[in-house]
């Protein structure tokens, strides 16, 4: 499976480069077209990563502002969009430990602000039973992710909810590839079977 | 085609691409049941994901953070306070740092024999300044090369 921030960033290395360069250089244009490519990563991290009831646009914004007043720190090793994420991340945890929340990934149906976790689960079917289940079958998933130990939690988040790839996961939580296999692992695991023998 | 269906392990190595054993994978390439298995949870996380913000709201908060970035350090009142407390400080800095020095405790037998010494040597010396000892007592004198008169 393809990786979303392989998807959604098609500029190659090198023109990513350029521009990280010219952002560096106080180019606003060459700014904006850098978070342009990587923000739906930001803003899928931070959504996963926070609580319901957590302002995510702000989270994204700061997320954002930090990268652009750090980008001397960006050495270029990795991608972009996993350094970006990384910040993310520690902004994301920074805030759950300031506030002492517990992270949980939000079930409600939030339709007004456009974020409806279940939205992707198709309501025109013909038969509501169907529907029903599907959407139950969502919840539960999303439940288990919310039991798993935080860093299970984490990279979960970052392979299937954000699109990361193993060694961009690694980057953003600081850890090796192994150690990302692992939880991974672990987290499938407890979470799949959960979620199969929750099905009828 | 093998009739065991993939163990646990090998799902997950399924659900997250891994390379699987060559007998499993080839079981999984012409099982329905282990391929749904494995397509039904990657469905589910795919729904999990929900749905990424419109392009209206990317935009605002892009430009939010690259106005935050791009926009003049505002002066800040605090910052006046803050200098005018600076300065303050600086000011008192020569007041704070400079003691009196105490003189040291004199040791009055110490100083007496002192004298004693000073007026054997040259009983002058402790009715005229230097200047006025030498002028009376030429050094000759003092080393012992007594002059003739």
């Amino acid at each position: 499976m393809a990786s979303v921030a392989q998807r959604e960033t098609p500029v190659g290395r090198g023109d990513e480069a350029a521009l990280v360069d010219a952002a560096r250089g106080g180019d606003r244009d060459a700014a904006e077209a850098l978070l342009g490519l990587h923000e739906l990563l930001v803003f899928r991290t931070c959504r996963r990563l926070l609580p319901a009831g957590e302002d995510v646009e702000a989270a994204v914004q700061e997320t954002f502002l930090r990268a652009l007043k750090n980008l001397n720190r960006f050495t270029g090793e990795g991608s972009f969009g996993a350094w970006i994420v990384a910040i993310a991340v520690n902004l994301c945890r920074d805030r759950l430990r300031r506030r002492r929340l517990v992270p949980f990934l939000p079930l409600e149906v939030r339709e007004e602000d456009g974020t409806d976790p279940l939205g992707a689960v198709p309501s025109s079917d013909p038969n509501p039973e169907r529907v029903a289940m599907a959407r139950q079958a969502v919840r539960q998933m999303r439940a288990e992710v919310s039991r798993l130990p935080r860093r299970q939690q984490e990279v979960f988040a970052l392979r299937f909810f954000v699109g990361l790839d193993l060694e961009g996961i690694a980057t953003a939580l600081g850890v090796d590839v192994g150690t990302v296999k692992t939880h991974l692992h672990r987290a499938v695991h407890r979470v799949r079977v959960a979620v199969e023998e929750a099905r009828p | 085609m093998s009739i065991l269906h993939l163990n646990d392990d090998e799902l997950n190595l399924a659900v997250l691409g891994d390379d699987l054993p060559a007998e499993a994978a080839a079981h999984l390439g012409e099982c329905l049941i282990c391929r749904k298995r494995r397509d039904t949870f990657l469905a589910l996380a795919e729904q999990a994901r929900g749905a990424d913000p419109d392009e209206a709201t990317r935009a605002r908060v892009r430009e939010g953070a690259l106005a935050a970035w791009g926009a003049p350090r505002q002066r800040h009142p605090m910052r006046w306070l803050a200098a005018a407390a600076a300065m303050i400080v600086v000011s008192l800095l020569p007041l704070v740092l400079h003691r009196k020095v105490e003189p040291p405790a004199l040791n009055a037998e110490t100083v007496l024999l002192e004298v004693n010494q000073v007026l054997e040597r040259d009983p002058l010396s402790a009715l005229a300044s230097e200047e006025v000892v030498d002028t009376v007592v030429p050094v000759s004198y003092q080393s012992g090369e007594r002059s003739v008169s």
